[in-house]
């Protein structure tokens, strides 16, 4: 009765009810498939390995029934803070090296190549249609002992002996991993800058600003959550990478995803893998926080 | 007692389990694990003769979990020769993950692991031991390698194929006459050495070094003594290896002076670089892998007809010729293979060689190792 009143006094209401009931089927029905999936593959994947770690869950002989024992071991051990630490160094200057390399290629798609700019950046991915491990080994050809690099230092005399941290060091890994990820970064950086409203730059000219004065007040600023977008791209994914760094890294290369790696196929310690694996969830989500917060994204967006 | 322990262990690890799956309950991803480990019933005891159905009664679709390679069809010819419907592989990349797996309900008949993994198999009661009467070749194996494929006296493995873990060494740089592992962590050969992502780095230190405990199950201070000194000599590392037609690249370019590696490198690269294989006076670190059988496969005979056939002198002759590995087949024809290869595998005296090395086996320390080794790791570079 109480219902009949209210829908008496508020025609307009009871007239939108069933256009909002029939979006919003439509749209959990839109959003239902990537839920599942996400739900499916991410989160409860996610939450064995957590139930993994603590050993609710377990397998293998030597787990340990419902125990911190690895996570104790995991916070009281110096060597694998410090891999993760050393993961977090190397995936921060990989990242910052990635978007350094990266703006440059998106500035001239989007704002310099006119017509041309989507076939140039095709003309970037195509690389990426190979096998990854078949770009990073490639890489040994150019910076190997005997690689292009070396002979043509050689050939010109600049050097007598091959240059030997070119490979198998720290540096083969930053400069292999920007090479992978420098396409992934310029995609968020273009958008950006593609969407620029260029009434804004004609405005800044207008009123006398020098073109590196509109770009470091009005372009760059503008660009930022590209930029921040294609950081994060890169950042997420190096922070547990392993496979790179073994291949060029040499005897430095061993990381924090490489001693995760290293218990679930090497050690038959799941549970200490599992641990480690959570607290790179959990550091990650941190890191991207602090990020965020510290890059305060939502205001220059706004 | 053994067994009893085992059998507690093998309990425990049950009863475990379920516990876990109730806290887990609902999570249907891992209900076949349940399956498996309750279903393991033939571990530590033979399977009795009288449950067996013939091999016609069989289903014969052996499925067969193997190094990715080891499915070539002449490893096995004279199964395929009888008429058997081809095995069903699926690959290991290594076995850590193949124990995992058969932990997690993956079926298979028929696995080829190390021998040092017999233990890990047996303790998830997934194994049964073989009869042997029903492999012909059987009598014409190595007996050094037999025993080591033996838990409790029965046969859980049938040991075939096997290779040393030494150094490959540059002559035209190294002093062969050093012969030891020393090359490994030698100072005067700083920037030029290759180790492999094995912790037998550690065990390869701990015979250099002339340490009194086992290399494989040393005493937690022979161990720290080991990890400090291969982390001391991390300093002097080129690489460690992942890919092995890189580390032979490395080699041959005179990047790499001594490396860890199996004596089919020697067989590569012998005729086109100066290189000596090294099986070091300490005792050369030998492999050795084989078949064991699942401990509730419905393909018990045909399981044994494919041992038979790997076991078979023709699959050893030519596993030992092309692929430099050794066979425990002690009826190869030496005249056919390359004196080099019988030499470096010392194949006049097969079994001599083998006892004068260092056999791998159960490391019932080997999570210790493998912190050390993530230890030695980390510190280098």
């Amino acid at each position: 009765m109480a219902t009949e009143a209210t829908t008496d006094d508020h025609p307009r209401v009871t007239a939108s009810r069933p256009r909002r009931s029939g979006k919003w089927r439509v749209t959990s029905g839109l959003l239902a498939t990537p839920l599942v999936w996400l739900i499916l593959f991410f989160v409860v994947p996610v939450v064995l390995v957590g139930l993994y770690s603590v050993g609710a869950l377990t397998l293998l002989r030597n787990d340990v029934f419902l125990s911190m024992e690895k996570w104790r071991f995991f916070f009281t051990s110096d060597t694998y803070v410090s891999l993760f630490w050393k993961s977090v160094r190397m995936s921060l200057g990989v990242s910052i090296t990635s978007v350094l390399l990266a703006y440059p290629i998106a500035y001239l798609l989007a704002l310099i190549a006119g017509r041309r700019k989507y076939t140039l950046l095709l003309v970037i991915i195509v690389p990426f249609l190979t096998s990854y491990l078949l770009r990073v080994l490639a890489w040994r050809v150019i910076l190997g002992e005997q690689g292009v690099v070396n002979s043509f230092l050689e050939t010109v005399g600049l050097v007598d002996q091959p240059v030997e941290w070119l490979f198998y060091s720290q540096f083969a890994i930053y400069a292999v991993l920007a090479y992978v990820w420098v396409p992934f970064v310029a995609l968020p950086i273009f958008v950006s800058l593609e969407s620029l409203d260029e009434h804004l730059l004609e405005a800044s000219s207008d009123l006398g600003a020098s073109r590196l004065y509109t770009f470091r007040t009005v372009t760059l600023p503008l660009s930022i959550p590209g930029v921040v977008a294609g950081f994060i791209f890169v950042f997420i994914p190096t922070i547990g990478e392993y496979i790179t760094p073994q291949l060029v890294g040499g005897p430095g290369g061993f990381m924090f995803g490489s001693a995760i790696q290293s218990q679930f196929t090497m050690g038959l310690n799941w549970q200490f893998g599992s641990a480690m694996a959570m607290f790179l969830i959990f550091a990650v989500a941190v890191l991207l926080a602090i990020f965020g917060r510290f890059l305060n994204v939502r205001s220059v967006a706004e | 007692m053994g067994q009893f322990d085992s059998v507690m262990r093998n309990e425990q690890t049950r009863r475990r389990f379920l516990r876990s799956m109730a806290v887990a309950g609902g999570m249907g991803v891992l209900a076949a694990c349940r399956k498996d480990v309750q279903s393991g019933g033939g571990g530590g005891s033979a399977a009795s003769a009288s449950a067996i159905p013939p091999i016609t009664e069989e289903a014969g679709e052996l499925k067969v979990h193997e190094w990715a390679g080891y499915e070539a069809k002449w490893l096995w010819r004279n199964y395929a020769k009888a008429g058997y419907p081809d095995p069903e592989f699926s690959f290991l990349t290594n076995t850590e993950g193949a124990i995992a797996k058969t932990a997690g309900g993956f079926e298979w008949d028929v696995t080829h692991p190390e021998i040092g993994y017999i233990q890990d198999y047996y303790d998830l009661d997934a194994i049964q031991p073989w009869d042997t009467s029903l492999i012909s070749n059987f009598p014409k194996l190595n007996p050094v390698l037999s025993e080591a494929g033996k838990l409790n006296g029965e046969q859980y493995q049938i040991v075939l194929d096997w290779g040393y873990s030494g150094v490959i060494i540059r002559t035209d740089e190294v002093d062969p006459s050093i012969n030891s592992y020393s090359y490994l962590f030698d100072d005067e050969l700083a920037g030029r050495i290759s180790w492999f992502d094995t912790p037998w780095i550690l065990s390869m230190a701990h015979v250099t070094l002339g340490l009194s405990s086992d290399p494989l199950d040393a005493t937690p201070e022979d161990l720290q003594t080991a990890k400090e000194y291969c982390i001391e000599a991390t300093k002097n590392l080129h690489s460690i290896w992942v890919d092995y037609t890189q580390m032979w690249d490395d080699v041959t370019q005179g990047n790499i002076w001594a490396a860890y590696s199996w004596p089919d490198t020697y067989v590569v690269l012998k005729e086109d670089v100066p290189v000596q294989y090294v099986k070091p006076k300490e005792g050369v670190f030998t492999w050795a892998e084989g078949l064991i059988l699942r401990s509730d496969t419905e393909n018990y005979h045909h399981a044994h007809e494919y041992a038979d056939a790997w076991a078979d002198v023709t699959v050893g002759q030519r596993l030992v010729s092309t692929w430099g590995y050794g066979h425990s087949n002690l009826d190869i024809d030496l005249s056919q293979i390359d004196p080099d290869v019988v030499e470096v595998f010392g194949l006049e005296d097969p079994e001599g060689s083998l006892n004068s090395g260092i056999l791998d086996a159960y490391q019932p320390q080997r999570t210790e190792y493998n912190l050390a080794w993530d230890e030695v790791k980390a510190a280098a570079g």
